[in-house]
């Protein structure tokens, strides 16, 4: 499976050492992301993720699939996270496998611009104050608009 | 003849709903020659349910959702359809 959508906390050890196998390619870079303990100035006591099942999956494997062939990786893997997540804990995971280090690290940093705007899920930070919805980034949106283009970072 | 709608994040948490089936005979469409249901036209029919509605999906950069894949309001909606309708995603 090259997605998976999951309440569970990520195993990033077993999800590398999946990705790797027997025979790595040469190059192997991941992003591994975990909930932040603030929010601006305000503390964040868990992150609380809803999602849309079946377009969550489609968009992922699409984005992925899209991300192997514009950068030749050789694999990839997509892990996200729903749920209520405490702070410290994951929320996502992506790997890729190339001949080389410039595909690799592009194809993680493209895979994760691309979910933050392009895949239906939505955080709400519970705080002391209460949960609130968080509004989407324009530096996500502008970063996402980089990869249109044929922009690298 | 009907679709599905669903809502989520902040647009299901303000009208409290989250699924429901809508008839397709009784939205109004816009060009009585052509009997074309498109997004505009659900969003039209579901904003006369009242001002929360009106405003909830009126709402700037709001979403639409058919069987999976973003479309915008010309989007045509046939028997059987899936449309989402959510706030910007915040994933990752």
């Amino acid at each position: 499976m090259t997605v998976s959508l999951q309440a569970e906390p990520i195993d990033v050890v077993a999800e590398y050492a999946a990705l790797v196998g027997e025979a790595p390619g040469a190059a192997v870079a991941t992003f591994t992301g975990y909930v932040r303990n603030h929010s601006g100035e305000n503390p964040v006591g868990a992150l609380e993720l809803e999602h849309y099942p079946e377009m969550a999956l489609r968009v992922l494997e699409e984005l992925g699939q899209q991300a192997a062939e514009r950068f030749g990786l050789l694999r990839w893997r997509i892990v996200h996270r729903f749920g209520v997540l405490p702070v410290s804990e994951t929320i996502v995971w992506v790997g890729a496998m190339a001949d080389h280090r410039g595909e690799a690290i592009s194809a993680c940093e493209c895979m994760m611009d691309m979910l933050k705007t392009d895949a239906p899920f939505w955080k709400r930070e519970q705080g002391p104050s209460g949960a609130r919805w968080v509004a989407s980034c324009e530096n996500d949106g502008q970063r996402r608009a980089r990869w249109e283009r044929g922009e690298r970072a | 003849m009907s679709i599905t709608i669903k809502l989520f994040a902040s647009l299901r948490e303000a009208l409290g709903e989250s699924e429901f089936q809508l008839e397709l005979a009784a939205i109004p469409v816009e060009n009585e020659a052509s009997s074309v249901i498109n997004v505009a036209s659900i969003k039209t029919a579901l904003s006369a349910r009242g001002s929360q509605w009106h405003d909830a999906l009126n709402q700037p950069n709001l979403v639409h959702a058919l069987n999976h894949k973003v479309v915008y309001l010309d989007a045509i909606v046939a028997d059987g359809d899936e449309l989402a309708l959510f706030p910007p995603m915040t994933g990752g």
